[in-house]
């Protein structure tokens, strides 16, 4: 809404007030303090006006109107408690009680029903209906999801939801009049995002979820307001747990970045935390290769001697460190400081390293600032969202539902560049919403962008005045683009010349423009390369400086933009500063009370290849799991056994802790307090919601102890410190609170940019490197986010592995023809690296000739893949690989479990 | 009664006329169409059918010329005409005549009124029942594209008009038309909630005009014999025109009756109907569709025009008149009509659904003669709280046969309620409590 609309006066009971044209009656009176009651209206949805519980009068209209639709006039006057008001209400209420069965005693709405809150304020507490109550047969929704439907009063809210806000259109009303009910298309069992958004905005309990149906009475929960820790969206979530049992985790509406919306992963993967698998207690290795369970103190003092002991014999360096990015800021600047600081080292590196940090270095390189220079209300207000290779719904699926809002709600022009197939489905897919979708070639996405900057440059789509001010940095560019011919763009990324014009138009004309940039691109080889290049692409367009406009990096771990910021990366002191830049080492020197290391950093590829080497002796790993995280042929096991001592901190005990001397057992993000930073650069409070389970501790707590009994004592008091000490650090950091501002392009940085920075490497990136053509025959494996997982840290939550419990390959319908499988079917997959037997499931969306995987469950065909690394900035890239696939046995599984049941 | 000249009927009551175009074109079918468009101004046209005083023939009986007139004139982007032809209301059943015998009668007011409006796309939303009228129109459309009457540039002119038929799939309410517009669109069909209108936010949200078959109908022979003539009959200035009333129930001649407005429903129940069907007295009718509240033989000399009827108690509505003979029961009869009722309400608004659900099961309580006596006071409240509180008019309809039944036949339903408090102490059932 633009801040110059007109104001409108009306007079509610009593109370004149001003509100902007346009509001609807029922937020006026919120406003002035009268909450006028109501069942279907939601400040998400379109007005439904079908519960007509809110009808309120108003003067000079005969009949009363539902004030949820109606919108304020000028000189209205609106009454909703006279008596026939009232009279209206009530007979709402007797009429919604009639068919509405008694079971509050057992209902997990009881307590925090709307139905029985205002029936509790306006009903006689006898009922004049003494007939039948209408019953339905219960239905099967699926594992997560349960409907009640007697206890349904059709407000639509769900259905309404479902359809306008996720797009998914999964939930319909079935039957008509009484016998209305909510199901999914033709009684199927559910299959949809499961983002639980209809249990959370369901005004009874007619929608629950089976996770904690009858488990609990809502008055029992004790609440905390913490940060989802599945992806780098930062939603706010309330958990809710009944003594230290984890019920229920929802968020309230208008809460956080994310407004209350959830995905699956935050709404049902709650359990993760507390898994039996939890290391409880902490582990040191026997003789015989077991594990022991012992006391802090004794494994404190066994890793304190261990790494003091090799710091003095092979030096600081041979000690490295890697840090999970699900950890809070304070953990991860804690541990870059304990490693510099204590051990003395700078080969440190973190799970950003995966992807994040190729974005990152291009905004640093370009725009001066690493963070996105807009935020989610930008996309909101934008005229044209471009997202590039993101499958956003799956990676980060709250910033999709911005990019929903922005298309549905306010007509923004959508361009995808995706590898996948606009399929409509009640799973959402947002390419569905494209303007123009246009549909790269799996791991393609180098040629798209060159195709897209070639585009604007030949269409006369560079802004002038950047033609004026920058004409070596065109010309430079046009050259380069002159040489890829549009045969050899469409060759490469399957797209023709008008398709990618007409999508740089859309994008170049538009006022306010966003790039959403995805891991397709950043854990690509090159990747930071691209990122560039699209940044070029709004420098050229003039989208760069223009307000409303950006491009920004989706985060995939929950803090991957904090790791970068608190220095837990190879490249970078906390800031984050280059490890040269002496305005941050004199600070640091200063804060840290010691001088800041000198040895050369390592990143993840380069900390696992001195381990193998023997250069580096031992290894800290918080959190991380190269093994798992890693190709067979990443050599990471080799690397680690050849280590004298690892340590590993852990929430479970993964294939890499396994491998440890010493482990430490780790709190989850529930059970500790501290910070994260979002994908769009919010710093946001975590809170602890429930006790650590055993003698788990939170990360931080065991660096400091380690530092104490190392004699380098750095000691907090609690959390907070450590944050405040973050701030002086990193001067501003973290105004914690509602959306900050989001930081400007720095002009001295593009500048030098645009005259002389971008000569570096420009030739390297507007060229098209000749891609390994796939062998005859091979179908392209790629192993891909499932939208239902995150990382493997999901497969521990027993609601999520009801939705998804196994990694199955995904595979078009088309491409099942032609390889003569049937969903449910075995299929052998087969390369030089080895091979795998799995079982099939068709997707539609999944482009012709390639195959899916979700990387959750990616042990079974780990083996097929080999690890490349970027050479610039060591992201290891390995998610792609060619195979054949044979029939393995024509056994439909799904047919068999289902006659077994 | 005086004698009078059917308009909608005439050609079809011809033996020989078969609804084809060329028996339609030998009556001077099309005529009209080749005469307004391209030189008559719309805006002339709209102005025409406002001064001929033509009012919807679906139910409601809004000003045509007023509801066209509320289309903007300077929309850039589609606007549409949608024909209701789901006629569903029970008692009715004119429209499926006029569309099976003479089609081309409501082409042609389709193309004109399309003009009209500056609309060039048409939908016959028709009842999914009707699969004979669908037929007909179908053959008859593809007829009129080949003589040119419609498509593209029609006769020269210009104008381009499409019309397709589209069937429903059984729901009474998508004769609403908000609903229908929901149906025609692909979703589920139920009514919106206005404002905004169909004239700026109808049809995929583009200015729309909602008219029923009848009133269509009427448009070419308002062009051909002006806007006075159809304003000189019946009861000028307000209740103007024909209306072909639907005629059943107990009488000796059931069926369609074009007759002026100013007609009384003596005139139709007894002098074209032929009287009752047995020697009994006439003892109720339903001036208007199942929608219209019940009248008594005091009212049969009411004229049958809207402010006549209105002025009466109840509504001329779709023009379905249902004659009902001494000796019927009238709980039994407005129970009838609230089973269907119950089982078309859509289930939107809570009122019309649970309330409908809940007059029903009170009514056939009483009807087995186990009725209280707080079920009359029941009765009342809850069409209280139904009239004028939900999103459409189905609300305002469900509600009156109960409630004219209660005006008029009361003791009824109080004799019902005496026979089952006299048999109370003979069955054995759990008591329940009442309130009183």
């Amino acid at each position: 809404m633009s801040n110059t609309s007109t104001m409108v006066t009306l007079t509610i009971d009593g109370i004149r007030t001003e509100v902007p044209e346009g509001t609807l009656v029922i937020e006026a009176a919120r406003q002035v303090g009268i909450m006028v009651p109501h069942f279907c209206y939601h400040p998400k949805l379109e007005p439904d006006a079908n519960c007509r519980m809110c009808l309120v009068e108003i003067e000079k209209i005969p009949k009363l109107q539902t004030s949820c639709s109606t919108r304020v006039a000028e000189g209205m006057v609106v009454r909703s408690s006279v008596p026939h008001v009232e009279s209206a209400r009530k007979s709402v209420l007797e009429l919604l009680l009639g068919n509405h069965p008694l079971d509050c005693p057992v209902c997990d709405q009881g307590g925090r029903c709307d139905l029985q809150d205002f029936s509790h304020e306006y009903t006689p507490t006898v009922s004049r209906f003494k007939e039948l109550k209408r019953v339905f047969p219960k239905q099967y929704l699926g594992p997560v999801i349960e409907t009640q439907m007697n206890r349904c009063v059709s407000c639509m809210r769900c259905v309404r939801y479902c359809d306008e806000v996720m797009d998914a259109q999964a939930l319909a009303a079935e039957g008509r009049g009484t016998i209305t009910q909510i199901t999914h298309w033709a009684g199927n069992e559910l299959e949809c995002d499961m983002c639980g958004g209809c249990i959370q905005i369901c005004p009874v309990g007619a929608i629950t979820s089976r996770l904690s149906m009858y488990d609990y009475r809502p008055w029992m929960l004790k609440r905390t307001e913490t940060i989802c820790s599945y992806c780098g969206d930062g939603c706010q979530i309330t958990v809710q747990r009944k003594d230290d049992q984890l019920i229920e985790v929802n968020s309230a509406l208008g809460a956080g970045r994310n407004n209350g919306d959830l995905c699956v992963r935050g709404y049902f993967g709650y359990h993760a935390a507390e898994h039996p698998d939890r290391v409880q207690q902490p582990l040191v290795r026997q003789a015989d290769g077991s594990f022991a369970e012992v006391t802090w103190e004794e494994a404190l003092d066994r890793v304190a001697r261990q790494f003091t002991r090799i710091k003095a014999t092979h030096g600081s360096d041979a000690i490295g460190g890697l840090i999970t990015t699900r950890c809070t800021n304070e953990d991860l600047y804690l541990f870059q400081k304990f490693m510099r600081v204590v051990i003395g080292t700078n080969q440190i590196d973190s799970g950003a390293r995966y992807g994040h940090i190729n974005g990152v270095r291009a905004l640093r390189r370009v725009q001066g600032t690493h963070r996105w220079t807009i935020r989610y209300e930008d996309l909101a207000q934008a005229d044209a969202i471009m997202l590039v290779g993101t499958n956003v719904n799956e990676s980060n699926p709250i910033t999709a539902l911005h990019v929903k809002q922005a298309v549905k709600r306010k007509g923004a022009q959508l361009v995808t560049l995706e590898s996948l197939l606009p399929v409509r489905s009640t799973v959402s897919n947002i390419t569905t919403l494209s303007k123009h979708h246009l549909e790269v070639k799996s791991g393609q996405f180098s040629a798209a962008i060159l195709g897209l900057v070639k585009a604007v440059v030949e269409s006369n789509l560079v802004q002038e005045d950047v033609a004026r001010e920058a004409p070596e940095f065109v010309q430079t560019i046009r050259t380069n683009v002159a040489k890829v011919s549009w045969d050899a763009i469409r060759e490469q990324s399957g797209l023709s010349q008008t398709d990618v014009e007409t999508a740089a138009r859309t994008y170049s004309q538009a006022e306010r423009a966003v790039v959403l940039v995805g891991r397709e691109v950043l854990r690509s080889l090159g990747g930071e390369g691209l990122v560039t290049n699209l940044m070029d692409l709004q420098i050229l367009t003039g989208h760069l400086r223009r307000s409303g406009s950006g491009l920004g990096c989706l985060a995939e771990g929950s803090n991957d933009q904090g790791a970068v910021e608190m220095g837990a990366v190879a490249e970078y002191f906390p800031g984050p500063a280059g490890l040269h830049d002496e305005e941050s080492q004199k600070t640091l020197t200063r804060t840290w009370g010691q001088a800041v290391p000198a040895g050369a950093p390592a990143t993840l590829p380069e900390v696992l290849t001195r381990a193998r080497t023997g250069d580096i002796k031992s290894l800290f790993i918080v959190g991380d799991n190269p093994v798992e995280s890693l190709p067979g042929d990443a050599g990471v096991t080799e690397a680690l056994d050849a280590l004298e001592f690892l340590v590993c901190q852990d929430l479970f005990l993964t294939e890499t802790a396994k491998r440890a001397h010493v482990v430490f057992p780790a709190c989850s993000a529930m059970e500790k307090d501290g910070t994260f930073t979002n994908t769009e650069g919010h710093v946001q409070s975590v809170r602890q919601a429930t006790e650590p389970l055993g003698e788990s501790r939170p990360d931080w707590e065991m660096f400091s102890a380690l530092s104490v009994l190392m004699d380098h004592p750095i000691e907090y008091n609690e959390v907070k410190e450590i944050f405040k000490e973050i701030r002086g650090v990193i001067p501003g950091y973290g105004l914690l609170g509602p959306a900050s501002t989001p930081p400007k392009v720095d002009e001295k940085t593009v500048a030098q940019y645009v005259t002389s920075g971008f000569k570096e490497d420009v030739d390297q990136r507007y060229t098209l490197d000749a891609s390994p053509a796939a062998p005859e025959g091979a179908l392209t494996l790629r192993l891909v986010q499932s939208l239902y997982h995150s990382g493997k840290y999901s497969t521990r939550a027993k609601g999520l592995m009801e939705i998804e419990g196994e990694g199955r390959l995904h595979v078009n319908a088309r491409e099942a023809g032609r390889l003569g499988i049937e969903e449910g079917q075995t299929v052998r997959l087969a390369n030089d690296g080895g091979q795998a037997t799995v079982s099939v499931k068709l997707n539609d969306r999944v482009p012709d000739a390639v195959a899916w995987f979700p990387e959750h469950f990616d042990e079974p065909v780990r083996a097929l893949f080999s690890l490349k690394v970027d050479p610039h900035t060591h992201v290891p890239v390995w998610k792609t690989a060619h195979v054949t696939v044979t029939k393995w046995s024509s056994t439909n599984r799904s047919i068999e479990e289902r006659s077994r049941v | 009664m005086k004698t009078f000249e059917k308009i909608l009927l005439t050609n079809m009551e011809r033996p020989e006329y078969t609804g084809s175009l060329a028996d339609y074109e030998g009556t001077g079918g099309y005529k009209a169409l080749k005469t307004v468009l391209g030189k008559t101004p719309p805006n002339d046209l709209i102005e025409m059918v406002k001064k001929s005083g033509l009012r919807g023939r679906g139910g409601a009986g809004f000003p045509t010329g007023v509801k066209w007139g509320f289309i903007p004139k300077d929309h850039p982007g589609p606007k549409y005409l949608c024909c209701n032809a789901d006629e569903s209301e029970p008692g009715t059943f004119k429209d499926r005549q006029l569309m099976e015998r003479d089609p081309h009668q409501i082409l042609e007011g389709i193309a004109i009124s399309c003009y009209a409006i500056g609309a060039q796309t048409a939908y016959i939303y028709i009842r999914g029942e009707f699969r004979l009228a669908a037929k007909i129109l179908e053959r008859a459309i593809a007829e009129a594209y080949r003589a040119g009457h419609l498509g593209a540039d029609i006769h020269g002119s210009g104008v381009t008009v499409n019309v397709s038929v589209h069937a429903g799939a059984g729901a009474y309410i998508c004769g609403e038309e908000t609903a229908l517009l929901e149906s025609l669109e692909g979703k589920r069909g139920k009514p919106r909630t206005k404002p905004p209108f169909p004239a700026t936010h109808g049809l995929y949200q583009k200015p729309t005009v909602v008219n029923n078959v009848e009133t269509l109908a009427n448009v070419p022979h308002i062009v051909n014999r002006g806007a006075d003539w159809f304003a000189s009959i019946g009861v000028p200035p307000k209740s103007t025109g024909t209306r072909v009333f639907c005629l059943s129930g107990h009488v000796k001649r059931p069926g369609n009756y074009e007759l002026p407005v100013n007609a009384t429903f003596r005139d139709l129940i007894f002098e074209l109907g032929g009287g009752m069907r047995s020697d009994k007295p006439l003892k109720a009718f339903i001036p208007g569709g199942a929608s219209a509240p019940f009248l008594t033989p005091d009212h049969v000399d009411v004229q049958m025009d809207f402010e006549s009827v209105a002025m009466a108690g109840s509504m001329s509505g779709s023009g379905g008149i249902t004659v009902m003979e001494e000796g019927t029961s009238m709980v039994w009869a407005a129970l009838r009509l609230m089973e269907f009722f119950y089982h078309e309400s859509c289930g939107k608004c809570t009122p019309c659904r649970e309330g409908s659900s809940w007059i029903v099961q009170i009514l056939q309580r009483i009807m087995n003669k186990q009725g209280r006596p707080d079920d009359l006071r029941t009765l009342t409240e809850i069409c209280e709280n139904i009239g004028g509180r939900t999103v459409c008019a189905f609300g305002d309809a469900e509600i009156a046969p109960v409630q004219s039944t209660l005006k008029y036949w009361r003791n009824e339903y109080e004799a019902l309620i005496e026979e089952a408090e006299a048999l109370k102490g003979s069955r054995k059932e759990i008591p329940v409590l009442s309130l009183a």
